[in-house]
């Protein structure tokens, strides 16, 4: 199977009878997710699309057995509603909502490690396997089925990068938003480690920005232990530099966090590193292609 | 949002930790007759929020009087990297046997929070840990349970400051990460902390900043926010919660989301063009949200172009071209605009912005439209 879900994967959605959660119930449920359950307190009873709605998620999963879960919720509710997913036993959680509290997330991540449960996000479009099952909000017409896995910070620039690939016919296997905040549940090295393992994935791009470490911990992760071909993409290499956090920020950071230094470690690591979203196509291909001769001769 | 270290200060005081005796003002009358409550010298303080401070000149002794009001003078007023100095915080000079360093803060990579403690403290703690990382000791902790004794005294040797008896260091490492949680802080940060020849602990310096998604839950700290930023279309956007930092060119950029504005910033610096902006919309994309940042990118007279690069995940793209569409024709603008918009709807989106006479890519490249854009601006 690819990564993280399947077309077996039963997702609840909660916040489903919001606007937002209402209708990518709806595009979700036309790409072919297999969502059977929502769940709004206070609305259980109700259906929405002809899902039936449940007051928690404890319902959702005795009744329906749900064991992934999709947060449409406002995010002064993230926290209570994530909570209440990983004590319910979700397996993953995919958590859209932008604006959470760090310190909410902080929370969230704390006690998805404790709980082993896999947290997507917040400020994440979520999960597709194209062909399979979308557990996020991407425009399901910019995927279609492949070999390539992606992992990104950002959504939208996730959705150019799988966007150039389909146009050029390259499909995809897994597309996972780590989600674009401070904190976030799971990390880029957390992905790479799934990929790695899986059958489905041949090559890999991870697209990142300015900011952060998780890139240079992923590029550490691939220098030791990845055996795939992996493309990097870093945008934000003539931005300003940020307005920095007092001294902490830079004591923490050593250095890393830069677009050069993130560039640098991928091409230390043995990455193809492209300068403009749209190379991924012909980088890709070589990957692809170097990897199946590969397979030949062995 | 960083506050000001005077607003930091009075944080610091009422949960406990010292701080200098001192008095805010915004004025030279204000000043008054220095001598009734403090002896000289004083250090007088312009409040900005910013760093490097002090070596731009924002912090000044005065030995007397007269020189504390021509201190005033000088400083009020002043620019410190981009901000104005329009308030002063006068403090008593203390006589500081020995400095130290303490810390709050997101270690991102960890997903936890972090705390910082050398025996090293001032301007020049960045250096000091790179130098001599040895003097640094960072800690995470963890957010469920807290600050435990041991990683709590562990730090507190580390400050070194020995003439103190270590559960009173101890006592400040956990109060200041209480701030940090009390206050939904990214940072909270005591610089220096010192231990006076009378062996007392002070929090000579003092930093905060509160994260902007939490504001709402501090309401007293958040309704002071937007006054602070100079910048009258940055301060605009920032009421209307749109992402938006000014740049030097003349190319204006409208994107759905942060990635893809970083990315677009650097294909148009790549292909010759000077950005204006960067500007993510967020994700909540409705007609007036769209409006509203098409509005704000134009309000700088500088953009000689505009860039929509958007992709429609949560909401359809259509609710944007009309939002650009009707700021388009009301104004009627003349400048080129090239707009590249997919996802849902995205036919009907090209065929509304066609009309009001935006030149739509329909590539998925932002290469092609920013190149068409360039283009078009040549000619």
């Amino acid at each position: 199977m690819t990564i993280l879900a399947d077309e077996n994967t039963r997702v609840v959605v909660q916040g489903i009878t919001g606007n937002i959660g209402s209708v990518q119930t709806k595009l979700m449920l036309e790409y072919g997710t297999r969502i059977v359950a929502g769940v709004t307190p206070g609305k259980g009873g109700q259906s929405i699309h002809s899902i039936p709605v449940y007051n928690t998620v404890e319902q959702a999963v005795v009744e329906r057995e749900a064991e992934a879960s999709i947060l449409f919720v406002p995010a002064g509710r993230v926290l209570d509603a994530a909570e209440e997913a990983i004590e319910a036993g979700m397996g993953m959680l995919v958590i859209v909502t932008e604006h959470v509290p760090v310190h909410d997330a902080l929370r969230v991540k704390a006690l998805a490690q404790k709980r082993i449960g896999t947290v997507l996000g917040p400020n994440t479009p979520g999960v597709i396997s194209p062909g399979k099952t979308k557990i996020g909000i991407m425009p399901g017409n910019l995927y279609r089925s492949g070999r390539v896995g992606i992992v990104s910070r950002s959504a939208t620039l996730a959705y150019e990068i799988a966007g150039n690939l389909t146009e050029a016919g390259i499909g995809q296997s897994t597309c996972v938003g780590i989600g674009g905040d401070l904190v976030t549940g799971v990390t880029f090295v957390d992905l790479l480690k799934l990929f790695e393992e899986d059958d489905e994935t041949s090559v890999v791009v991870l697209i990142g920005e300015v900011g952060r470490t998780v890139e240079e911990q992923a590029a550490d992760f691939i220098r030791k232990n990845f055996s795939k071909p992996v493309v990097a993409y870093v945008a934000g290499r003539t931005a300003p530099p940020e307005k920095k956090m007092g001294h902490a920020g830079a004591i923490i950071e050593r250095g890393r966090g830069t677009a050069e230094s993130k560039i640098e470690a991928f091409r230390r690591a043995g990455a193809s590193v492209i300068t403009h979203p749209s190379e991924v196509v012909s980088r890709v291909r070589e990957a692809l292609g170097e990897r199946q001769r590969f397979a030949s001769r062995t | 949002m960083k506050l000001l270290e005077y607003e930091a200060k009075k944080i610091f005081s009422e949960q406990g930790i010292s701080i200098p005796k001192g008095k805010l003002i915004q004025s030279s009358e204000e000043l008054g007759d220095l001598s009734c409550k403090f002896s000289f010298p004083v250090v007088l303080k312009g409040q900005v929020p910013v760093g490097g401070r002090k070596k731009a000149g924002g912090i000044t002794i005065a030995h007397d009087q007269n020189d504390a009001e021509a201190s005033v003078s000088s400083l009020l007023g002043m620019r410190i990297h981009g901000y104005v100095v329009r308030k002063i915080l006068v403090e008593e000079y203390l006589s500081v046997a020995k400095e130290a360093y303490i810390s709050v803060t997101i270690d991102a990579s960890e997903g936890a929070p972090v705390i910082v403690a050398s025996s090293e403290g001032g301007v020049d703690i960045e250096m000091t840990a790179r130098i001599h990382p040895e003097k640094v000791l960072a800690k995470t902790v963890d957010i469920a349970s807290g600050v435990t004794e041991d990683i709590a005294a562990e730090l507190a040797r580390r400050t070194e400051l020995e003439g103190v008896p270590l559960e009173k260091i101890v006592d400040i490492v956990k109060r200041l990460y209480e701030i940090f949680v009390n206050y939904d802080a990214l940072l909270v940060e005591a610089n220096p902390l010192v231990m006076t020849i009378k062996r007392e602990l002070c929090a000579v310096g003092a930093a905060m900043t509160i994260d902007d998604d939490a504001l709402h839950r501090h309401p007293d700290i958040a309704s002071r926010d937007e006054i602070r930023i100079e910048d009258e279309i940055e301060r605009d956007s920032r009421k209307q919660d749109i992402a938006y930092v000014r740049l030097h060119g003349d190319i204006g950029i409208i994107a759905s989301g942060a990635g893809l504005a970083l990315s677009t910033v650097d294909l148009v610096k790549d292909y010759g063009g000077e950005p204006a902006n960067f500007l993510d919309t967020g994700g909540q994309i409705t007609q007036q949200r769209i409006r509203a940042c098409t509005g704000i990118v134009l309000k700088n007279e500088k953009v000689r172009g505009l860039l929509i690069n958007m992709y429609g995940g949560i909401n359809p793209m259509v609710e944007a071209a009309k939002g650009v569409a009707s700021f388009v024709t009301e104004e009627r603008l003349e400048i080129p605009l090239v707009a590249k918009v997919r996802g849902n709807q995205e036919e009907e989106a090209w065929r509304i912005l066609e009309e009001a006479g935006v030149t739509v890519v329909r590539s998925i490249a932002t290469e092609i439209a920013v190149q068409k854009l360039i283009e078009l601006m040549r000619k």
